[in-house]
C-alpha cells in the first residue's frame, strides 16, 4: 500500500521533471527569473555578513586614544601613563611615541622617503587607553574619556567606539532593509511561479476535465502542478547560489587586495551550510505555495461542464 | 440504481432544462433516453454524473443521493460509473495504451494490475493490436471504442453513454450497440442517451423520452 503511494509519487515527480525539459526554454526562463530574484537577498545578506563578520574584528577594542600636545616631553609622557595605568577600569595603557607613530605611518601610508623631507615630525604622541572589560559599556567609557580628557597634556581625547556602534546601527538597519525587501521578492516569486504554472493549468484544461470525469481527486490533479512548482522554486534557488557564489569569485581577488592594503587577511565568506539551506528551502517552499495558489483557484473554475 | 422522484433542473435565468422528472432504473438494466436536441437528455446524464445538481427533488443514483452528497465524495462516487462521450474526450498527447489506463491511475490502482486490465478491456473492443498508436491515427469508430475501454476498465456497474453513435455510420454503430448490449449481458447497467432510433429499435430495451425537459414516455423495462 505505502509502496504503491511511494511509487505513484515517484512516477508524478518523474512525469514532472519530463514536462519541465519538454520546454527546456520556458522553463529555464523561469528558472533564471526566480534565480535573480532570489538572487538579490541572498547576495545582500552574505554583504551584510561579512561587513559584521569585519566588524566584530574592532568590536572589543573599545579604546580611547589620547593625542598628546606637541610640547609635551617624553619624560612627561610617560609620568602621565603611569598615572593612567594606575586609574580604575584602565586594562593597559600603549604608549606610540611621536617617532614610532611616523615610523608606523611611513610604512602604512606608502609615502615612505617622502615624509623624510619634512623639516619635523608632525605627528602627536598617542596613549592608546584600553579600557578593563568591566568597564566596557557606553556609560562607564564616556566617564572615563571624560576623566581622562581633563588631563592637561591630552590634546584630543577620542572614543573609537563611536562609530563601531553606529556602524553596528546602519547594519541592523541594513538587515531589516534586506529582510523588507526579501518579503517582497518572495511574493514576486510567488506570482512568478504561480503565473507559470496558472498557464499550464489552461494548457491542461482538457486533461483535467477528463480527469475529473473519471474520478480523480482535486489533490490528484494537484499533484503534478505541485511537483513542478516545486522543481521550479528549487531550481531557482540552486541557480541563485550559483549567482551569489559567481559574484564572489568575481570579488574575491579585489577584496583579497584591497584587505592586503589594510594589513588585513580579511577574506570573503560565502553562504554557509545552513544559509545554503535556508534558500534552498525557501525556494522549494515559495514554488509549492505558488503552484497551491495558482491550481487551487484554477480546479474549481475548471469543472466538467 | 438510479431513482428520479419529482427532479426539476432550473439554469439561472429561469430556464428549466427537466420538469418533474420521475424515473426508475433497476440494477442491471438497459434504457435509451431519447428526445429531439434540448429535450434534457444532456442534463438528465449530468445530474446522474454529479457535474450538476438538481434544483429540486430527491436523485439517488447508486446509492447516492445527489443533492447532499459532499463536493469532496463526488470523485469517488463517479469512478463507479463509466461514461461514453459523443465526442470521445481523449487525451491526444497519449498513446491508447495511457488513455484507457487513466481511471486506473487515478484511482491508484494496483500498478501490476494495471496493464492486464489495460489489456483485457481494449481486446473487449477489438483494440489490443493498436495500444501503442495515438488517438489521432484512429478512425472515429476507433477512437470511440477506445472510450469506451477507458470508460468499462474499472468495471463499474454502471454505464453511461451520450451519443455514442452521433458519428458513425450505421455499421459502425451496429458494433458499439454490441458492445453496449454485452456489457448489459454481464450485469452492467446501461444508459444511453440517443436520438437514433433506428439503433433504439434494433436494441429493442426500454426507451425513456424527453420532450420540452418533460419525461413524457416510459416504455417501461425491456419493452
Amino acid at each position: 500500500m505505502i509502496r504503491n503511494y511511494l511509487l505513484r509519487h515517484a512516477q508524478v515527480f518523474f512525469f514532472s521533471l519530463g514536462q519541465l525539459t519538454r520546454t527546456p526554454v520556458a522553463t529555464f526562463l523561469t528558472i533564471a527569473v526566480i534565480g535573480i530574484t532570489l538572487a538579490l537577498p541572498a547576495s545582500l545578506y552574505v554583504g551584510i555578513v561579512n561587513v559584521q563578520r569585519l566588524a566584530n574584528g574592532w568590536e572589543d577594542n573599545g579604546q580611547i586614544s589620547l593625542f598628546l600636545k606637541q610640547d609635551v616631553t617624553a619624560a612627561a609622557t610617560e609620568k602621565l601613563a603611569d598615572k593612567i595605568r594606575r586609574m580604575p577600569g584602565v586594562a593597559w595603557v600603549n604608549y606610540i611615541s611621536r617617532d614610532a607613530a611616523l615610523a608606523e605611518f611611513k610604512k602604512l601610508s606608502g609615502f615612505g622617503d617622502a615624509l623624510n623631507a619634512l623639516e619635523r615630525n608632525p605627528l602627536p604622541a598617542v596613549l592608546v587607553v584600553h579600557p578593563s572589560a568591566k568597564h566596557a559599556d557606553p556609560d562607564k567609557l564616556q566617564a572615563l574619556l571624560r576623566e581622562l580628557n581633563r588631563n592637561r597634556e591630552v590634546d584630543i581625547a577620542q572614543l573609537d567606539l563611536d562609530w563601531v556602534r553606529r556602524l553596528h546601527a546602519m547594519l541592523d538597519l541594513a538587515q531589516q532593509a534586506v529582510l523588507i525587501l526579501a518579503t517582497g521578492l518572495a511574493v514576486a516569486v510567488l506570482l512568478i511561479i504561480g503565473n507559470t504554472i496558472r498557464l499550464a493549468v489552461l494548457n491542461r484544461r482538457e486533461e483535467i476535465e477528463i480527469t475529473k470525469l473519471i474520478g480523480g481527486t482535486n489533490a490528484f490533479i494537484r499533484r503534478p502542478f505541485l511537483y513542478s512548482g516545486t522543481l521550479q522554486g528549487l531550481l531557482g534557488a540552486v541557480f541563485a547560489w550559483l549567482l551569489v557564489g559567481f559574484g564572489m569569485l568575481l570579488l574575491s581577488d579585489p577584496i583579497h587586495r584591497l584587505a592586503g592594503l589594510y594589513g588585513s587577511r580579511f577574506e570573503l565568506e560565502n553562504l554557509g551550510f545552513l544559509a545554503t539551506l535556508a534558500l534552498i528551502g525557501t525556494g522549494g517552499l515559495l514554488g509549492w505555495l505558488g503552484s497551491r495558489l495558482a491550481v487551487g483557484r484554477h480546479l474549481r473554475v475548471i469543472e466538467p461542464h | 440504481m438510479i431513482q428520479f422522484t419529482h427532479v426539476f433542473k432550473r439554469y439561472p435565468g429561469g430556464f428549466d432544462a427537466l420538469r418533474n422528472i420521475n424515473l426508475q432504473v433497476q440494477r442491471g438494466e438497459m434504457a435509451f433516453i431519447t428526445g429531439h436536441s434540448g429535450a434534457g437528455k444532456s442534463t438528465l446524464l449530468k445530474l446522474i454524473t454529479a457535474i450538476e445538481r438538481p434544483s429540486r427533488g430527491e436523485a439517488v443514483v447508486n446509492g447516492r443521493n445527489l443533492l447532499r452528497m459532499p463536493r469532496r465524495r463526488i470523485p469517488y462516487f463517479r469512478r463507479e460509473i463509466g461514461v461514453v462521450f459523443q465526442d470521445h474526450k481523449l487525451l491526444f498527447d497519449r498513446t491508447v495504451y495511457d488513455n484507457v489506463a487513466l481511471p486506473l491511475v487515478v484511482t491508484g490502482a494496483d500498478q501490476n494490475e494495471i496493464p492486464r486490465r489495460v489489456r483485457a478491456a481494449l481486446e473487449k473492443v477489438g483494440l489490443l493490436s493498436k495500444e501503442k498508436m495515438y488517438p489521432v491515427t484512429l478512425s472515429g469508430g476507433e477512437q470511440q471504442r477506445v472510450g469506451i475501454a477507458r470508460a468499462v476498465v474499472n468495471k463499474p456497474p454502471l454505464l453511461l453513454a451520450d451519443e455514442p453513435t452521433g458519428n458513425l455510420d450505421a455499421a459502425l454503430s451496429d458494433e458499439i450497440l454490441d458492445l453496449f448490449l454485452d456489457f448489459h449481458n454481464h450485469g452492467v447497467t446501461v444508459l444511453i442517451a440517443t436520438h437514433d432510433w433506428r439503433l433504439i429499435n434494433r436494441a429493442r430495451k426500454r426507451v425513456l423520452e424527453l420532450n420540452h425537459a418533460e419525461l413524457v414516455r416510459d416504455s417501461g423495462v425491456a419493452a
